[in-house]
Order: structure tokens, then sequence, then C-alpha cells
């Protein structure tokens, strides 16, 4: 994996910072005609935040950069090929800088929509409630987006980029908020994280989930990713992980959760993370009714073989994946080696967490040499199967195609 | 030996079919996105209102409808971006004329290029100067002939001119200080300063 496709060289980091920071204090300074209004002022160091080269400096280098600003990055499919994804293969997908936060002094606030309003040290957390341990998906709203066509703007995902099945260790959230006495009339909880921008103006990233998603037992206040300290980039001292929703609900930093009596108003919930409820054409705006992304349609990828792997005729291939779905249960996942033609079944691992991606492989022995292709098709417990190709929505969220790797065999 | 050189010959060949069959893998072949924006009227607001968030990537690696440019408009409006209702439109202008899925850009702009195949565009363009530097108009530094118009006269204006691209500094033109540029040869200097003193 070439990990200068892109932007990558770390020691170019440090001066793309400091070109864009540049950029952004000339504009304050109003140097030019046009841009002498009077712009925010931004910070001349992002104090506080922790650079990107410190970030990549812990991670696989098979992870592609996509964006150094804020900083996104993910691994291929053929690199997920572990039953829990290691923290070196985590996606990173940040909306602002990567905070870097004093967990002594870090406290978790719960408001709102509360008979008492109480706050959390981590030690009292680690304390007060069960602890909980859990394997679970979480993936971005728009992972996969470079599947659709035309293409959306905003990150532009491989086909299995954005998502990731860690462990994760916490607290669950219900009895964070049974602590200080949900009201009967709350309906959402929005999270808030301690992320922060270049300039003072940027909005924070807030999003609120129904109270029915904040109660089930998998959603919690995490502290630990693979029985380990939350990495800084992934939250670091405290994130929520409302498995299997889209990604932004978890969010990372957390700080405050504010209990609501309706879903929160704000650029998040609103404008971002929106879907239409049916088919629109490229390029046409998103529908006033449009929903807000919650939980994953049904998915799957192939991790073994990675593509163009190369194989020998008379031997049997194990084609392996994980399938997931964000809310339900896999009920069967099929492959076919023939581009769609006809479909085999494939083993299924049993099931673990809730909302773990399950295991399938199929044992695939060629019939003859060449250009081999596997493509893995999943389907849920209520009937719902991945598409061949998923439906166009002006944001590019929930790409759920069929995945699909070739491969070589060799007479 | 012989059979690992011809396992890599072969995955070559096979990579080439794969790339030439793999219908469903669009991004990973393609080329990385431009890190500034195109030359043309507009770019220099665009820049000061846009790159400052994110990077110019978010914008160079996109095609969209106007339509679709004018909802990221709001969309970074309701996030922050600073941007004031009358630069609405000169943004979106720019934008929906350099970054249509639609149309064809406008053709390049005279003031702010270099000639086809110049080796100083390249560097230009691989070393981020524009993202800071014009040629005719000061953006965050100042415009290319300016500097030349300040150190032209001196005899050994190339060799200033370079020692100072290598290692920036600030307070000749404003408190913005220029990052140094500590990995550029000394072929390339003298080429980046030589290029710029000729922006009289």
């Amino acid at each position: 994996m070439n990990k200068n496709k892109y932007l990558h060289n770390p020691k170019d980091w440090s001066r793309r910072d400091f070109l864009t920071r540049a950029a952004a204090a000339g504009a304050a300074l109003g140097t030019g005609k046009a841009l002498a209004q009077d712009a925010p002022k931004p910070p001349s160091e992002p104090a506080g935040a922790l650079a990107n080269a410190a970030v990549m400096g812990e991670k696989h280098t098979g992870m592609t950069v996509l964006s150094e600003r804020p900083l996104t990055a993910s691994v291929p499919a053929e690199l997920h090929h572990f039953a829990a994804t290691p923290n070196d293969r985590m996606f990173v997908r940040n909306n602002l800088l990567t905070p870097d936060i004093d967990a002594a002094k870090h406290r978790l606030t719960v408001k709102g929509s509360v008979h008492k309003e109480v706050s959390f040290s981590l030690e009292e957390l680690r304390k007060n409630f069960p602890l909980v341990r859990t394997q679970a998906m979480l993936e971005c709203a728009g992972a996969g987006r470079t599947g659709f066509v035309p293409r959306p703007s905003g990150t532009p995902w491989q086909l299995t980029g954005g998502m990731g099945c860690p462990v994760w260790n916490g607290v669950r959230l219900r009895d964070v908020l049974r602590a200080a006495g949900v009201q009967n009339h709350a309906a959402h909880v929005a999270g808030q994280g301690g992320d922060f921008g270049v300039i003072a103006t940027a909005a924070p990233v807030i999003r609120s989930i129904p109270m029915d998603k904040a109660m089930e037992p998998h959603t919690l206040v995490v502290f630990g990713m693979n029985d380990g300290p939350l990495p800084k980039v992934h939250g670091y001292p405290l994130r929520l992980m409302v498995p299997g929703w889209a990604g932004s609900a978890s969010v990372k930093w957390l700080h405050t959760l504010n209990v609501l009596d309706a879903p929160f108003k704000g650029t998040y919930m609103d404008t971002s993370y929106r879907i239409p409820r049916d088919a629109v054409r490229p390029g046409e705006k998103m529908p006033p009714d449009a929903l807000v992304t919650e939980a994953w349609p049904v998915k799957s990828m192939i991790t073994y073989p990675a593509p163009n792997a190369v194989f020998k005729l008379g031997h049997s291939v194990l084609v392996e994946g994980r399938a997931w779905v964000g809310e339900g249960a896999i009920a069967k996942v099929e492959l076919s080696f023939d581009e769609g033609v006809t479909w085999q079944a494939a083993q299924i691992n049993n099931a673990t967490d809730k909302y773990a991606w399950r295991i399938f492989s199929v044992e695939f022995k060629p019939a003859k040499a060449g250009f081999t292709t596997a493509l893995a098709r999943a389907t849920d417990d209520r009937g719902n199967s991945q598409p061949m190709v998923a439906r166009w929505n002006p944001l590019g969220y929930f790409w759920n195609g069929v995945h699909r790797v070739g491969f070589v065999v060799e007479a | 030996m012989k059979g690992r050189f011809d396992r890599a010959f072969r995955l070559v060949t096979g990579l080439t079919l794969i790339i030439a069959a793999q219908a469903n893998a669009p991004a990973q072949d393609e080329p990385p996105p431009a890190k500034t924006l195109a030359p043309g009227k507009g770019v220099e607001l665009t820049t000061a209102r846009c790159v400052l968030c994110h990077d110019a990537t978010h914008i160079t690696r996109t095609k969209l409808s106007r339509g679709e440019w004018e909802f990221n408009i709001k969309n970074m409006i309701e996030r922050g971006a600073p941007i004031a209702p009358a630069e609405i439109a000169p943004i979106l202008e720019y934008l929906a004329a350099y970054y249509n899925r639609e149309a064809a850009p406008p053709p390049p702009a005279a003031a702010t290029t270099t000639a086809e195949g110049d080796p100083a565009a390249k560097l230009l363009n691989a070393n981020a100067c524009l993202a800071c530097h014009q040629t005719d108009k000061r953006v965050v530094g100042p415009s290319f002939r300016e500097v030349a118009a300040k150190y032209g006269a001196n005899s050994s204006a190339a060799t200033t001119l370079a020692a100072k691209i290598k290692q920036g500094g600030s307070g000749v033109w404003g408190p913005v200080p220029m990052p140094p540029n500590a990995g550029l040869s000394d072929a390339d200097l003298q080429q980046l300063a030589s290029w710029v003193l000729r922006q009289k």
C-alpha cells in the first residue's frame, strides 16, 4: 500500500498547517480589498490541538489520508481481515481539529430535561456504573461514497473505507442518564464534544439521538477501545458509542449530554446527515422531508483475498469477509463467482455481540485458470438485501452496494 | 529468484486486467487532487473564506452542479464559515465556473498563470506558493510583481531572493510569516527566484 498516494509526507504536514494558518491570518488582517471585512481572527497556533503527524504516526502504513484538514483516513477492505478492528486500522473522521484533552480534568455533565444536573470525572464514571465491554460497528454515514456516480461532495471514502468494528469499553449511556433522572417529556439526547476549529465561529459538533436508542443497553459512554485507553483521535478521554448508526451520532471528546424535549436543531442535524426518503435525480436538491441518517442498511465486504492476489489452480481459496446491519441481524450472506449470475450461501460464524460484524466464508475451488471475481451480498432478518449499486443521494450517504474483488488463478 | 520475478510480472499483468475490469473501484486509481484552487476570478476570496477550516482538496477533488455548490456554501456558513452575505455570489460564481460537473472550466486567467511547460510553474504548484502569492495581486503575501520590484535592482537579487525563499521569514511585507522551504534544492531555488524577478 502506498502511503504517499495523496499528501502523506508527515514532514509536509507542519508546513501545510502553517500555510493554512497563514492564509487564515492573512484573511483576518484584511490583506486585499475584497478581504478587508472583519472576518473573525483565527488563533495563530491551534493550541490544544494534536498534529496530524502524531495521529498518523500511530496508524498502519496502509492507511490512506483523504484530507489533512479536517483529518480523514481509512484502510482498504483487505486490511480489515481481523476479528475486531485494531486501533491502527480504525478510520479517522474529524470535523474539526484533534483536541488534546487532559483526562484528569475532564468531566461529563448531564443537563437539560433531567431532575438534577450531574457531572462525573472519568474515575467517577468507572466507579459508579457497571463496566461494559462490547464489540460494535462504527461507520461514517458517507462510507463508500466513491461508489456514487456522479460523485457527491464530502470525504471520498473508498468503497469499503470509513468503518471499523473494534471492541469498546465503557458504561451504559442509560445508566448515566438515569443518574440525572430523565424527565417524562424528554425525547432526544444531544452529545457535545470538545473539538474546535481554526476559527472561533466554527459550529460545535452536536448531534442528538432519540431516547429509545439512548436507552438501548449497547449505547455507551466509552473510555476504552480494544481494552486500552481510547486513542486521542478516536475521542480520548470520552466518547459516545451509538452502535450501528451513522458515525456522527457517536460524538467524540464528549463533555456534555443535553437531554432535550425535541431533536436538536443545528447544522449537523438539519442540513448535513440527511437522506431523501425516495430516489432523487443527481443534482437535485435535498427534499424538505429528508430523513436524519440513523441505522446503517445491510452491508458486507470481502477481506480475503486482497485484490489482485494470485492463486494456483487446483487449490481452494477460502474467500472470507464481514457482514453487518445497523439494526437487526444478518440472516444470510451469498457469494457469486460469475458476476452475479449464480449465488451460493456462505458459512456465517455464530453471532457474538449484538452490533458486531459477522465473519463469513466460502471455500472456492476455481474450475479454470484466469482472472476471477468474488461478489458478496448480505441479507438482514427483515429481508433487505444489498443492492448491486446503492441509491444515489445528494450527500452520498449509506453506500451499501455489493462488494467485488478480483484475483488471479494461475495454471 | 526467477519464480519471484515471474510472480511479480504476472501480478503486474493481472493488475492491468483488473484495473480495466474493476467497474466498482473508481477511487483507488484517481490522481491526487490539487493542493491549491485553480486560478481565476474569485480565487482569492474563495481561498480566504474556504481554505481555512478545510484544505483546498475539499474543493479540488469535487465537481458539482451550481445548485449543489449553492447548498454547500449555505451548509458551510451554518458550520461557521466567515462568509458575508455579499460574498456568497462571487464565491458561487467561482466554484460554479471552475468546479462544475456539467461545464468545462474557463481558460486560465492570464495574470495568474505561467507559460505551459515552464519549470517554475511546476515548482510554484508543488510547493503551494500560489496559496499565498499571485503575480498581480496581494493575497496573503506580496504579489510576485511587488517582490520583483523590491529586489530587482540589486545585482545579487536572485541569490538574495533564493535565500529568502529557503529560510522564510516575516516583517518584510507584514506580520504574516512565510514558512521556510528547506526541502528545495539550490537549483530549484534559483529557478524560482529568477522566475519571480522576471515578473516586473
